[in-house]
């Protein structure tokens, strides 16, 4: 343990530092990426298994009932809506918006995903949330009333017939939805599309439809609806849904198998170097009897040692670059953090720079059992 | 002055703590030729003899001087005696235990508890203390730590570093330096110590004062000094000078 702490201190161990400095770069780096795959595998989507249809704006990026777009949205949506549910087979048709927007109750405040949709009969949940508890007013008149998901009821401590405030307008709490559950613990708000539309100042616009039917002829009639549409079915979304929960998954093992190289390439340079510089205290050590098992034990401790430091300093540092990182976004680019930064994410990394020191062991072992062959001069 | 010879086989003590027969050993001055080199005209370096049929052996208590001018093949027969080379003909024993039928573990295990190596230019680790390194050979014996730092610390006291036992090696004199190396050396209780120009980085006056420790700390056991300073050769009990690879002969003794 010493001889790691003089390694990485001593000022004739300037390579030894340069390991635990870019040991801590490649791991801040991981942190930060997985911190934000992470992020984007937890985001809330307004899937639902009642859904049939969705009717999604065309973009020039995947095309996908994702939460807060923040892309082009569909026109008179309460019209539209009327239309829908005219058609032959469709049980029920629903305009969908969603925006992350903060809700507060009493001296509590939180992000939570607010989603405006038309309670028509059968619609089931929307993300988890049961769109029945809703108002049937809508669309004809704002109703001030909101359904609050689970989680978001645990976050803000608000009960049935509480009073939340979003954006400085207050909603009555109509239910706590006990049972609700997204694929994700993401709080939701959900409320009747005209009063989101009145709270954001929308207009008759809508990001999505949703649509139940059990006649699939429906889906022709559906792409006409809207010149630059896309309809997706459900079969089709489940195979967009397993696309989007694996780019984050491949996002961040790509980034793990590139720090652990670079991480490893990183170490072997510079201990390699370290060693070569040191190669006569080797077989000095050989030539006064510890024996290469020895000395490679020690190297193995001090790269682990050094390592480990790194990887814990790395933690350290991505996650409080991703926090840095979750201000910037939600002061300049989106309404809510893009990032998860949990404690968890440090443990990672000291887990990450750990295999970065055990892939480098072999290496380092080959040219210990090298230099401690030979005399000392 | 007595007239001696490199060899006592005709000494009726005990048997000598190092025995070196007909020790011939060649290097190779340069790297052989492959396919390629011999295809192109290549000839295989030349060969040095750096010793031819060297025989010694020395008894505990005793200390022997090898002298001889540079690449006279000192340091080679020194490495021999020290069990860090093997040579390529004859034998070489230490402690009874012929070196080259050992395996490269087998002689580190040797060296370890039986062989004191004190070089030149110290060779302490730098990150250590001057106990730490005196102890280091503890360590890979498994003694515990409290027995280490003990036999450390009494060491280094005996040899007058009382009051630098937990200074690096960086923040030692170069005499101070070359003792930590003589007590590490030591700490084991070796029954050879090996020195390869114990004083060659240290000035007169710091260099008399380190053999003076050296005499006073190698009384038990049997030890070869390499070395050009006349002052260092006046405290063995052999002198033995070394040509060509070869130990001239008869050698000159001296008596402590």
């Amino acid at each position: 343990m010493r001889q790691a702490v003089n390694r990485a201190t001593g000022p004739d161990h300037q390579r030894v530092r340069y390991v635990l400095i870019g040991v801590t770069v490649a791991i801040t780096l991981l942190v930060v990426v997985t911190a934000v795959g992470v992020g984007l595998a937890t985001s809330a989507t307004v899937y639902d298994d009642d859904v049939d249809y969705w009717i999604v704006p065309e973009t020039d990026g995947a095309s996908s009932p994702l939460i807060d777009t923040d892309g082009p949205s569909f026109g008179e949506a309460h019209t539209t809506a009327a239309e829908l549910e005219e058609y032959s087979g469709v049980e029920y048709a629903s305009p969908i918006s969603t925006r992350v927007l903060t809700v507060e109750h009493a001296d509590r405040s939180e992000y939570v995903l607010v989603i405006g949709a038309i309670n028509s009969p059968g619609i089931g949940t929307i993300a988890g949330v049961d769109a029945e508890t809703l108002p049937r007013t809508d669309p004809e008149t704002t109703s001030g009333e909101v359904v609050l998901s689970e989680t978001t009821g645990a976050l803000l401590e608000a009960a049935q017939t509480d009073t939340v405030t979003i954006e400085g307008e207050e909603f009555s709490v109509t239910a706590v939805d006990e049972g609700s559950a997204t694929g994700s613990t993401v709080p939701v708000v959900l409320m009747p599309l005209s009063d989101f539309q009145a709270l954001t100042e929308s207009g008759d616009v809508a990001d999505q439809f949703v649509v139940g039917t059990n006649d699939p002829g429906i889906e022709s009639e559906l792409e006409g609806l809207y010149d630059q549409s896309t309809v997706q079915s459900r079969a089709e979304l489940t195979a967009s849904e397993t696309v989007d929960a694996d780019v984050p998954f491949a996002l961040s093992l790509t980034a793990f198998i590139v720090s652990v190289v670079i991480g490893t390439l990183f170490v072997l340079t510079m201990m390699g170097l370290e060693l070569v510089r040191e190669r006569p205290q080797l077989r000095t050590l050989a030539a006064i009897g510890l024996s290469t098992g020895s000395q490679v034990r020690l190297i193995a401790v001090q790269t682990l040692l050094l390592t480990a430091l790194a990887g814990l300093l790395g933690g350290v540092l991505g996650t409080l670059l991703t926090i840095g990182i979750n201000e910037l976004a939600a002061g300049w680019l989106t309404s809510g953090p893009i990032a998860v930064a949990h404690p968890a994410l440090v443990a990672y990394g000291v887990v990450a720079a750990l295999v970065i020191g055990v892939v480098s062991l072999p290496g380092l072992v080959i040219m210990v059992r090298r230099f401690t062959r030979g005399v000392p001069q | 002055m007595e007239t001696g010879s490199p060899t006592r086989d005709d000494h009726a003590g005990p048997t000598p703590v190092v025995r070196a027969t007909d020790v011939t050993k060649t290097y190779t001055r340069g790297s052989e030729p492959g396919r390629i080199g011999r295809a192109l005209g290549r000839t295989s370096p030349p060969e040095v003899t750096a010793l031819e049929s060297v025989s010694l052996s020395i008894d505990r208590g005793e200390i022997v001087a090898i002298s001889g001018p540079s690449g006279s093949g000192k340091s080679t027969l020194l490495h021999h005696l020290a069990g860090l080379a093997v040579p390529d003909s004859g034998t070489v024993t230490i402690a009874e235990e012929n070196v080259g039928s050992l395996s490269r573990r087998a002689r580190t295990r040797l060296r370890l508890e039986h062989v004191g190596i004190v070089f030149q230019h110290f060779h302490l680790v730098d990150s250590l203390s001057a106990r730490a390194n005196v102890a280091l050979p503890l360590v890979e014996l498994g003694v515990p730590t409290a027995d280490r730092r003990r036999r450390a610390t009494a060491l280094l006291e005996e040899l007058g570093l009382e009051d630098r036992v937990d200074h690096r090696p960086g923040e030692l004199s170069g005499g101070e330096q070359q003792r930590v190396a003589i007590a590490r050396a030591l700490v084991t209780d070796p029954v050879l110590i090996v020195a390869d120009e114990p004083t060659g980085e240290l000035d007169t006056e710091t260099g008399e004062r380190v053999l003076e420790a050296f005499q006073r700390a190698t009384d038990e056991q049997a030890v070869v000094i390499a070395s050009h300073d006349q002052e260092t050769l006046a405290i063995a009990d052999r002198r033995l000078r070394l040509r060509d690879g070869r130990l001239q002969s008869p050698a000159e003794s001296v008596v402590r």
